[in-house]
């Protein structure tokens, strides 16, 4: 490997197509990062479909490594790190047997990286985050498919500490914004009404907020907010509009006051230096404003590490971050045995 | 067979008399709307069934399978077909193969998406859950 290896990230997990190069030398430098957002096609179904992402991510990943590598063709990377799990099988099979390919032809290495290390070194390619990063540091990591606090010990050393035990907590923004009749992806549009609404207009349950573990639980979410909109559901007029302002206002409040309060407190119980918030529902700036004022009051030597905005969605940029951290430590895999792991946890 | 579950320990009974139904190689088609307690449901059913492990929403990954401790049956399969939209989707999750093995049940939320591939199936227990309007009390049916 040379002095400044540049890793070539392919990411194909679940809603997006992504590949990038990522040059590690004193810096990082992140030489291309594509990403082609599936949403629109996902929106028409309300969901991710895996048939139909499977089928996307063969047309994207051929056009997107072709667009990356550019006329240095197989020189224009030193190894290769490809997610291989968690996620749909039949996506992630795509980005693998591409990666396969590429490192059969180039025999070059190729390492296979769980999708949730990538998160975690998503907060990595930021150069202020990277000066005050000094392990142990605790994780969050939040998105409409995981929630889980990760104590990280070292690179490549991790411990689950507390996850959910029912609905992600990106599945509680989706699924409580369906009930009340908004669109997908919810999330967003939950963070847009909020903005407008009353937090304190509805008083909904903070599940296990108090019960000593680091464990979340977002489905009696549901349950509540099912029978807080039943009076409006049916009216159209001015007040209902603003009762569905005040509800998402109050379910988001709800969601970030766990999110914050169990994060503080397995930060303060491990020690560690830092706290990350990474994975799609970091986006949400409430959550992230409340995160980084919790840091400030409670335990202000902590720094607080969360990914840029670009790097919050799935993306290859932090799949070629931890691929690095993989490569680094010695490891690499074999091409040939090399497969999706769609259960594989962190 | 008619249930109302009004506090938590209900799903469990409600879950022991599913479990005494089910057979290996039985599909229990799980129908209720968004936050009814399909998924509280299976979780009674994986405890009914003598599993360590504590099922949860399958939504993002569509397919999680959980090893039981019951005379006949050993696995549970948890299906989420709320994301699936078209009947050909779901034959990448390879719900046949699981249905192969000799002591296996499944459990499938929002089967009315895959009612075509569900008609092809022998062994289908029809239950729906529907929550009272405007409590947290659930009645559950199961045909």
């Amino acid at each position: 490997m040379p002095a400044n290896p540049r890793i070539l990230g392919i990411e194909t997990s679940c809603d997006e197509t992504a590949i990038a190069i990522l040059e590690v030398g004193k810096t990082l430098k992140i030489v291309k990062n594509l990403v082609s957002s599936q949403i629109p096609i996902h929106q028409k179904y309300g969901g991710v479909v895996p048939e139909v992402a499977a089928r996307t991510h063969v047309a994207e990943s051929v056009s997107l490594i072709t667009e990356a590598l550019g006329k240095k063709g197989m020189d224009a990377f030193d190894a290769i790190a490809v997610t291989s799990g968690p996620g749909l099988a039949t996506a992630l099979r795509v980005g693998i047997e591409s990666a396969r390919v590429l490192a059969m032809l180039s025999g070059k290495k190729i390492v296979g990286v769980n999708h949730l290390e990538g998160h975690l070194a998503s907060a990595w390619l930021n150069a202020s985050n990277r000066k005050k990063w000094k392990f142990p540091l605790l994780a969050l990591i939040v998105s409409g498919g995981h929630t889980e606090l990760v104590l990280m010990k070292d690179f490549c050393k991790y411990k689950i500490v507390g996850q959910t035990r029912d609905d992600a907590a990106g599945e509680a923004f989706d699924k409580t914004a369906k009930l009340v009749g908004l669109p997908y992806p919810g999330g967003p549009q939950i963070a847009k009404l909020a903005s407008l609404g009353n937090p304190d207009a509805f008083p909904l349950p903070r599940p296990m907020m108090n019960d000593g573990s680091f464990d979340f639980s977002f489905s009696g979410l549901k349950t509540a907010v099912r029978i807080a909109w039943e009076p409006w559901s049916k009216m159209e007029d001015a007040r209902a509009e603003q009762a569905k302002r005040d509800l998402a206002a109050s379910v988001q409040t709800a969601i970030v006051d766990v999110l914050v309060e169990k994060t503080m407190r397995a930060a303060e119980k491990y020690k560690v230096n830092g706290v990350l918030v990474v994975g799609g529902v970091s986006a949400n700036a409430s959550l992230r404003e409340r995160m980084e004022k919790a840091i400030k009051e409670r335990l202000p030597k902590l720094a607080f590490l969360p990914s840029d905005r670009a790097y919050i969605t799935d993306n290859a940029a932090m799949i070629a971050a931890a691929g690095y951290w993989r490569i680094k430590k010695g490891e690499k895999h074999d091409w040939r045995k090399l497969d999706a792991r769609p259960e594989w946890n962190i | 067979m008619n249930f109302i579950v009004a506090r938590m320990e209900d799903w469990d009974l409600a879950a022991k008399a599913v479990a005494d139904r089910l057979s290996p190689g039985s599909i229990l088609a799980l129908s209720g709307p968004l936050g009814a307690g399909k998924t509280t449901f299976v979780q009674a059913l994986a405890r009914a069934l003598g599993s360590k492990d504590k099922p949860r929403s399958p939504t993002f990954s569509l397919v999680r399978a959980y090893k039981t401790a019951h005379s006949a049956i050993k696995q549970l399969v948890h299906v989420d077909a709320y994301r699936i939209e078209s009947e050909q989707d779901i034959l990448p999750l390879g719900l046949e193969e699981y249905l192969e093995d000799p002591a296996t049940v499944m459990a499938i939320e929002w089967p009315e998406q895959i009612s075509a591939w569900l008609a092809g199936q022998t062994h289908v227990i029809r239950m729906q859950i529907e929550p009272d309007k405007g409590s947290d009390v659930r009645r559950i049916r199961i045909a």
